[in-house]
C-alpha cells in the first residue's frame, strides 16, 4: 500500500528533525526504564532486608503475645515444632527464640532493649546473624551469659568488646530477673532503627532466668524455599499449629505493601510523566512537519485523496517516529538495568541516610516483565494520543486554502 | 475534435467571499459551458475571479448561488467526501508549482491517484509507462521530483493528471514557473493529447504562449464574462 510508503519516506524528508525526535523518545524511554528499575530495586532492597532481619517469611506466635510482648505468652513446645518444620521440605531453615523487653545498663548509661534468646547456630540458618558481627567471634559454647549487641548501642552504653552488662527484666511469675553478661560480639546490620532495639543472648541462659521451661519460646521464624508459595505455606502452618498465631511477613510488617504500593504508584506517575514530556515533544513536531506541508497536503486532496487516507498517513508517520524509537530505548534500558543488577549501584555516600529506612547502600535496580509490558502500553498509548492533533489539523486544511499557501 | 458532449457546464454561478469585513464578490453571474475535446484558455487581470472559477470547476469550492454541473453530475449536491471522490475520477488536475509528492519517484507520483482508485497493479504500470512516453519522460520513471527540471515536473504533473482518464484537465497557470522552452515543449505535448485523443484542457493564464495556442479564449473581469472567444 502506498500510504505507508508515503508515511515512512515522509518521516526521512527531515532526517535531522526526524533523529531528533526518535533520539528524545530513546532517552525518554532509557531514562523512564532506569528509573522504574532503580525504584523497583529500592522496593526490592527494603522488603529482603526487612526479612533479612525481621520479619523472615513465616513466624508463629501465641496470638496474644504481640499486644504487650509478656513474658509468660510463651509456647511451651517450640522446639518440637521446630523439629516438625525442619522435617518440612517446603521450609528452607527455621529458628526459634525468646523475647524478652528489659533495661540493658553499663556502668555509663541505660537503655530499653528486647533480647532475642537465640541458638545461634539455628539463628544463622534465617538471619546470618554471625555475617553481622564486626567486632568478636561471637557465643563461645561452654560460657554462659553471653550477648551481642550492635554497634551503635555499645557506643551508648560506652562499652566494648568482652566489657559487662547488666540486663534486667521480668521473669514469667512477674519478679525482676537481673542477669550479668559479657559481650562476645558487636555487630551491625542495615537497619540503625533495630539495631538500636535488639541484643542477642542464648536461649538457654533466658529460659533460665525467666523460667521459661525447656522446649518453651516467645517465636518461631522460618524461610520457605519457594518465596512465591509463602502465603500458602502459611495457610497450611495455621491448620496445623492452631491454635497459635501463623503470620507471613506481610502481615507482620504491613508497611511493606504500603512501601510497595506507593512505590508503584510514584512509577505510574512517573510513567505519566514521561509520557506527557514525550506527547508534547511529538506533537510540536509533527505539527511543524503538518505545517511546512500544508500545500502538499491540499494538492493531495485536491487529486482526490480521501481525508480517512490523510489522517491515517499523518497518524502513521507519528506512529512510525515512536516506534523507531522506543525498542531502541527499551533495549538500552533493559540492558542497563542487567548491567547495574549485576555490578548494583553503589550509594555508600548516603548509607547513613540509607540505614534510617532499613536499606542497604547497594541497589540493583530490577525490572520485571510486567513493567515493561506497562511501558509497550504506555509508549503505543502515547504515540496514538500524539498522532490524533496533527492528523486533525492536517485533516481540517480545506483543499483550496491550502493550495492557495506559498 | 471538440464533441458537443458538454464536460462543464456552469450556470449563473455567484461567488462571493466573506473572510473580510467588507464581502467580495468574486464572481457575479457566470455562466460557461466547456465541450469534450477543447482546449480552452481562461485569461483575465489577477483579482478578476479567475482562479476562483477554475476552483469551482474543479470541485475545490462551491458558488454561492448557481449551478455547476461536471460530467453530468451536479456538484452542489455532493458531501465533501463524494466531492474528494468526484474528483479523483473526474478531473485531472495541473498546477503552478507541479505539486509532485516529493518522497515518491516519477513513476509513484503518476501511479498515486490510480492507487487512490485501487487499480490493479498491471493496469497501472501499463498506464503509467503510456503517460510517462506521451509526455517524453518515458526514461526518468524513477527519479524523484527534486532530480526533474521544472519542465519535466510539470510534464509529470500532466501525466498524474491524465492517469485515472479524467472527464477533463484543469490547468492553473501551468507554465508560470517554465523558462519558454519548456513552456513550448509542454504546450506541444498538451496539445498533441488534445489533439490524438481528444483530452480536454482547460487553463488558466496570464502567458501569451499560452493564449496564442488556445483554441477558445474566455475572458473575465470583475467575476464577469468580459469575453468568449472562439478561434
Amino acid at each position: 500500500m502506498m500510504i505507508p510508503k508515503i508515511a515512512w519516506r515522509n518521516i526521512w524528508r527531515s532526517r535531522t528533525r526526524s533523529l531528533v525526535v526518535i533520539g528524545s523518545v530513546v532517552i525518554g524511554i532509557w531514562a523512564l526504564i532506569f528509573l522504574l528499575g532503580f525504584f523497583r530495586g529500592q522496593v526490592d532492597n527494603y522488603v529482603s532486608n526487612i526479612i533479612e532481619n525481621e520479619t523472615s517469611h513465616i513466624q508463629i506466635h501465641d496470638s496474644l503475645f504481640k499486644t504487650d510482648f509478656e513474658v509468660r505468652l510463651f509456647m511451651p513446645e517450640a522446639t518440637a515444632m521446630v523439629h516438625k518444620l525442619q522435617a518440612d521440605p517446603q521450609i528452607m531453615a527455621v529458628t526459634e527464640r525468646l523475647l524478652v523487653n528489659g533495661m540493658l545498663a553499663s556502668s555509663a548509661a541505660a537503655q530499653g532493649v528486647m533480647v532475642k534468646g537465640i541458638d545461634l547456630q539455628q539463628e544463622d540458618s534465617v538471619t546470618h546473624i554471625s555475617g553481622k558481627i564486626i567486632e568478636g567471634s561471637g557465643f563461645e559454647s561452654d560460657k554462659r551469659n553471653q550477648i551481642l549487641l550492635s554497634q551503635r548501642t555499645a557506643e551508648k552504653l560506652k562499652v566494648g568488646l568482652r566489657s559487662k552488662v547488666v540486663l534486667t527484666f521480668q521473669n514469667i511469675h512477674g519478679d525482676i530477673s537481673t542477669g550479668a553478661f559479657r559481650i562476645a560480639g558487636i555487630y551491625k546490620t542495615v537497619n540503625r532503627t533495630s539495631d538500636e532495639l535488639y541484643v542477642f543472648a542464648q536461649i538457654e541462659d533466658m529460659r533460665r532466668l525467666t523460667d521459661v521451661p525447656a522446649e518453651g519460646a516467645h517465636e518461631i521464624a522460618m524461610l520457605v524455599k519457594d518465596f512465591d508459595q509463602t502465603e500458602s505455606i502459611a495457610k497450611e502452618l495455621k491448620t496445623q499449629f492452631s491454635p497459635w498465631k501463623v503470620e507471613t511477613y506481610k502481615e507482620i510488617s504491613p508497611d511493606l505493601e504500603l512501601f510497595n504500593s506507593q512505590i508503584r504508584i510514584n512509577m505510574i506517575i512517573m510513567t505519566v510523566i514521561f509520557m506527557l514530556a514525550l506527547i508534547f515533544g511529538i506533537i510540536n513536531t509533527m505539527l511543524m512537519a503538518v505545517l511546512e506541508r500544508i500545500k502538499e497536503l491540499g494538492m493531495l486532496m485536491a487529486v482526490g485523496m480521501n481525508k480517512l487516507k490523510v489522517f491515517f498517513m499523518v497518524v502513521l508517520e507519528t506512529i512510525f517516529i515512536a516506534l523507531i524509537g522506543a525498542p531502541i530505548g527499551m533495549l538500552l534500558g533493559y540492558l542497563t538495568t542487567i548491567y547495574l543488577h549485576k555490578v548494583g549501584i553503589d550509594l555508600s555516600n548516603w548509607s547513613k541516610a540509607l540505614e534510617e529506612f532499613g536499606m542497604s547502600d547497594v541497589v540493583r535496580p530490577s525490572l520485571t516483565a510486567e513493567t515493561f509490558f506497562t511501558i509497550v502500553v504506555a509508549v503505543v498509548i502515547t504515540a496514538i494520543l500524539a498522532s490524533i492533533y496533527p492528523a486533525l489539523k492536517a485533516i481540517r486544511l480545506k483543499p483550496v486554502e491550502a493550495l492557495r499557501k506559498i | 475534435m471538440t464533441t458537443n458532449k458538454i464536460v462543464v457546464d456552469i450556470h449563473d454561478v455567484y461567488k462571493t467571499y466573506h473572510e473580510t469585513k467588507v464581502p467580495v464578490e468574486a464572481l457575479r453571474g457566470v455562466t460557461i459551458q466547456i465541450r469534450q475535446g477543447e482546449f480552452t484558455a481562461i485569461v483575465g487581470p489577477s483579482g478578476s475571479g479567475k482562479t476562483t472559477l477554475l476552483n469551482i470547476i474543479g470541485g475545490l469550492d462551491r458558488p454561492t448561488k448557481g449551478k455547476i454541473i461536471v460530467d453530468g453530475t451536479d456538484l452542489s449536491n455532493l458531501s465533501e467526501n463524494q466531492l474528494i471522490d468526484f474528483r479523483k475520477t473526474h478531473i485531472g488536475f495541473v498546477f503552478q508549482s507541479y505539486n509532485l509528492i516529493p518522497v515518491l519517484t516519477a513513476k509513484e507520483n503518476v501511479e498515486f491517484v490510480m492507487l487512490l482508485q485501487n487499480i490493479d497493479q498491471e493496469k497501472r504500470d501499463k498506464r503509467t509507462h503510456e503517460l510517462m512516453e506521451a509526455v517524453g519522460l518515458g526514461d526518468r520513471m524513477s527519479n524523484k521530483p527534486a532530480e526533474l527540471s521544472g519542465g519535466q515536473q510539470q510534464r509529470v504533473a500532466v501525466a498524474r493528471a491524465l492517469a485515472p482518464k479524467p472527464a477533463f484537465v484543469l490547468a492553473d497557470e501551468p507554465t508560470a514557473n517554465l523558462d519558454s522552452a519548456s513552456t513550448s515543449n509542454l504546450l506541444d505535448i498538451m496539445a498533441r493529447l488534445n489533439a490524438e485523443e481528444g483530452i480536454t484542457f482547460v487553463f488558466s493564464t496570464h502567458d501569451q504562449r499560452v493564449i496564442d495556442r488556445a483554441r477558445r479564449v474566455i475572458t473575465i473581469e470583475d467575476g464577469k464574462v468580459l469575453s468568449d472567444i472562439l478561434k
